[in-house]
């Protein structure tokens, strides 16, 4: 669904950032770009939804390069939803703002108004509907942008640091729609600083440095090299680092860790009184 | 005399008040966190414990903050910066505009209180090196990322040398080791200066608060230990567990667990924890 091949970049008159980046991700994939601040993760993504033209390699959206369409055509097939909800909301109503893409595709207004209906109630904000964006609480702009993304039935969906400024009940009402995306085959791809978000959201992890690759792989298998996690300055999930520091199997989840522990402490237990 | 008190304090942007009844005291030198889910009030009451609120047109429905005993419109301005600061969630709101570079920036507030510049030049330095700013001193502060920004704005503050720092959710934008960096300034500052923290989630809180409230509704429902607070189940369905304690938790719902033992908080605590929970079966 997403392929990007040898993929290079520079600045105008700076030095060269990625070179050689490629990897896919597949229909129904989600994909975590994690790194520190300033490590390339924002460029890359600028890079994948077409906002910058590669200066070496190509990147593949649903078998069209970037290179050979304008933004707004890509839009049709990917949706972005940027760091700040701020710098993509412009119209004074909700529900007009998340009915201003589908109305952009061509659908007829009352097609649009259902799309925009939808997607609102999807992030639960049905009630604020004639609310101005700027008139909500930060977490209730960013559901504002992933709405009027959502509305637009995107196959492939790019989000930078969705969880920024999210509560615990709106984490999970975002994961719950993540979830939703991917079932219905949609490629995820989001930046995020969270490495627990990042091992119950992503399939795969993409770590950058420095404008580089520093490893890719399953979160556990990433969350397990020790000198790509120290270069890229990432945590790791805490069940990971429990779980490790005790000598059980390494997981992610904090469900996993207890059910690992328990069955450890059974069998010992056990043991300890045979023949009862 | 408590340093920061808040007295039934009921404020209002419309109808809906944003914070109703609080009554709170701060003492010197404490480490406070306070908690709540988004649309709770903690950035209006983080406001009104800085002295943003009140102004001329925004004044309490009902009760009053008072420092050091004066309510803040008592308070001469370049007086009150020196004495507390405000680090907001969103660092690009709180750039002076006014500075093209990083160290100007620093140096904005401290100019400001007319400081000799021999002492503007020695807190601005010290503050570019205490929030790993140095290598970007003469960029300009709207071209900096999100974390830089937030670095900045947190140096700008330090460099008032505040008796109180509130912060609003202040490592939102930062990665772990930028993250990481903050805890331990925050870590580094004198003892006697009261540090104010408002978050959605206990990961930070945990690191440097020993008194936490959990704000509901712009009420305070809950004040105490970390124990007391965080474990009750109103804070743990509105603000989840730390990732280390939630572990502890579920073997504890699964019967597991002592139920002597404490919750752990960190992860070092839960894998010493989980140890000695095993030991003890054995």
């Amino acid at each position: 669904m997403l392929r990007v091949e040898e993929l290079g970049f520079a600045y105008p008159e700076a030095a060269p950032l990625f070179s050689g980046v490629s990897f896919e991700v597949g229909a129904g994939e989600s994909v975590a770009l994690a790194g520190r601040n300033g490590a390339g993760k924002s460029t890359l993504f600028r890079l994948l939804n077409g906002l910058l033209t590669p200066s070496l390699g190509r990147v593949f959206v649903n078998g069209v390069n970037t290179r050979d369409v304008p933004v707004h055509v890509l839009a049709r097939t990917m949706g972005t939803v940027f760091q700040s909800p701020e710098q993509q909301i412009f119209e004074a109503r909700v529900s007009d703002e998340v009915a201003f893409g589908p109305r952009h595709l061509g659908l007829s207004r009352t097609e649009a108004s259902r799309r925009a209906a939808e997607a609102i109630e999807r992030v639960g904000l049905t009630q604020y509907s004639s609310a101005h964006p700027m008139d909500l609480d930060r977490a209730a702009r960013r559901f504002v942008a992933i709405a009027s993304v959502l509305s637009m039935k995107p196959r492939v969906l790019l989000l930078d640091e969705p969880q920024l400024g999210l509560d615990f009940r709106a984490t999970q009402r975002l994961e719950k729609i993540l979830a939703d995306e991917k079932a219905g085959g949609v490629t995820l791809v989001f930046v995020s600083h969270d490495m627990d978000f990042v091992a119950r959201n992503a399939d795969r992890v993409l770590v950058l440095g420095d404008f580089r690759l520093l490893a890719m792989g399953s979160p556990i298998s990433v969350f397990s090299d020790a000198t790509a996690l120290q270069t890229a300055g990432l945590e790791i999930p805490a069940a990971l680092a429990i779980s490790t520091a005790l000598g059980l199997p390494a997981v992610l989840r904090s469900r996993d860790l207890v059910a690992a522990w328990i069955t450890r402490l059974q069998k010992k237990t056990s043991e300890m009184s045979p023949g009862s | 005399m408590a340093l920061i008190e808040v007295t039934d304090l009921t404020f209002a942007y419309g109808a809906q008040p944003a914070i109703d009844s609080v009554t709170l005291t701060i003492e010197a030198g404490e480490r406070v966190a306070i908690l709540g889910a988004n649309g709770s009030g903690k950035t209006t009451l983080a406001h009104w414990l800085a002295g943003w609120l009140p102004t001329q047109e925004s004044e309490a429905t009902r009760g009053k903050v008072t420092c050091r005993g004066r309510a803040w419109q008592d308070w001469p301005l370049a007086e009150r910066a020196s004495f507390v600061q405000y680090v907001g969630q969103i660092p690009s709101q709180q750039l002076s505009g006014q500075a093209f570079t990083v160290r100007d920036e620093i140096a904005f507030g401290p100019e400001n209180l007319a400081l000799p510049e021999i002492e503007v030049r020695k807190r601005t330095a010290e503050c570019l090196a205490a929030c790993g700013l140095e290598k970007l001193a003469a960029r300009d502060p709207f071209t900096l990322s999100g974390g830089e920004q937030q670095r900045l704005v947190l140096a700008a503050a330090l460099a008032m040398r505040p008796q109180v720092i509130v912060l609003d959710e202040p490592v939102t934008n930062l990665d772990p080791a930028g993250c990481g960096d903050v805890l331990q300034l925050l870590a580094s500052l004198p003892a006697s200066t009261t540090v104010v923290l408002l978050d959605s989630f206990p990961r930070v809180a945990v690191e440097i608060a020993e008194r936490f409230l959990f704000l509901h509704n712009g009420r305070v429902s809950l004040d105490g230990t970390a124990a007391e607070v965080l474990l009750h189940p109103d804070a743990i369905a509105s603000l989840g567990l730390p990732s280390a304690a939630e572990a502890a938790w579920l073997a504890r719902e699964s019967g597991a667990w002592n139920p002597a033992a404490p919750i752990p908080f960190s992860i070092e605590a839960a894998i010493a924890a989980f140890q000695q929970v095993e030991n003890a079966a054995r």
